[in-house]
């Protein structure tokens, strides 16, 4: 899931000073698990900012809410209306969320309320990790499971590198070396003689680098169009 | 750096307290154990200030951050959590 944090509230306090009303709006999926964004945050961020507001002697109305996601249509239909009763809206939602919405709201600002950091897992309550980096081209059968784009600091395809230390990278001593633990893995899987073969030169342009990307499922849209067609 | 948290605490100037002021207290209770000591308080006709407010709750593990908040905005001075 999409991991993030959120923002300091000296940064989410200059953002709204100088609206009138604002909603912090949260988004109760992704970032409700790792308590950034999700509806009860909202309601402690808004608590919060209304507190400020009383302290520095501003009239400001701070509204919270939340829906169940900030990354498709029919989840902002019911509460649009309400939402556009504001000044601006500061969105606890990931990135995916603030541009989403600020494509359907219309004149009104959307915010960001928290930095959206990584796509991450929860190993234990309240640790959440970097596990996977989105690169469009999955090499994960290659390297026991475990993924050097995310995990090694130089994303490197034929690893570890002279900086790998007891099986910590040397960026850091808390950070494991992932391809001390992709040896390791593939030792236990009984398929070691795998990290001999040399991989070729990566594309790189599956990933981020290669510009924005988007999926279309033509089978998707043309039953949804059929539909349309149908109800008009 | 200043860290967000010390600017925000550092908004309200310390004032002074006037003679007579007495903070109000909202003290959530847990039902079985504080609330139920608060009970015996007063069977036992032990008295305490009028500005402290009682709230029951089933457990303390029920408290949220967002009830001490809400308590904060309304102007309660302190919270006092028992279980």
């Amino acid at each position: 899931m999409i991991i993030g944090k959120q923002k300091p509230f000296e940064e989410i306090w200059d953002m709204i000073k100088n609206f009138k009303k604002v909603l912090v709006f949260g988004c109760n999926t992704c970032v409700a698990i790792c308590h950034a964004g999700g509806g009860k945050e909202a309601e402690i961020l808004a608590s919060m900012l209304r507190m400020r507001a009383s302290l520095e002697g501003v009239e400001i109305e701070v509204k919270h809410a939340a829906i169940e996601r900030h990354c498709e249509p029919e989840f902002f239909e019911p509460v649009m209306d309400n939402v556009r009763t504001s000044d601006m809206v500061l969105s606890l939602a990931c990135g995916v969320g603030v541009n989403f919405l600020s494509e359907r709201i219309g004149n009104i600002p959307v915010y960001p309320g928290i930095n959206t950091e990584f796509y991450g897992a929860v190993p234990k309550a309240g640790i959440f990790t970097e596990l996977c980096a989105g690169c469009g081209d999955c090499i994960l059968h290659l390297t026991g499971g475990i993924c050097p784009i995310a995990r090694c600091a130089k994303s490197l395809m034929n690893g570890p590198c002279g900086g790998t230390n007891n099986g910590k990278c040397e960026i850091s001593q808390d950070v494991d070396c992932a391809w001390y633990l992709i040896l390791e893995r593939m030792k236990k899987l009984g398929i070691l003689e795998k990290m001999f073969e040399i991989q070729p030169l990566r594309d790189w342009s599956t990933g981020m680098y290669g510009g924005p990307r988007r999926i279309i499922l033509d089978h998707i849209e043309e039953v949804e169009a059929q539909e349309e067609r149908k109800g008009s | 750096m200043v860290k967000a948290e010390e600017k925000v605490l550092s908004v309200e100037e310390p004032r002074e307290i006037s003679s007579g002021w007495e903070p109000n207290i909202l003290a959530f209770a847990c039902h079985y154990c504080a609330f139920a000591a608060a009970d015996l308080a007063g069977v036992m006709r032990l008295s305490y200030p009028p500005t402290v407010k009682v709230i029951r709750l089933p457990c303390t593990g029920k408290l949220d951050y967002i009830h001490i908040l809400h308590a904060f905005e309304r102007g309660v001075d302190g919270a006092f959590v028992a279980g």
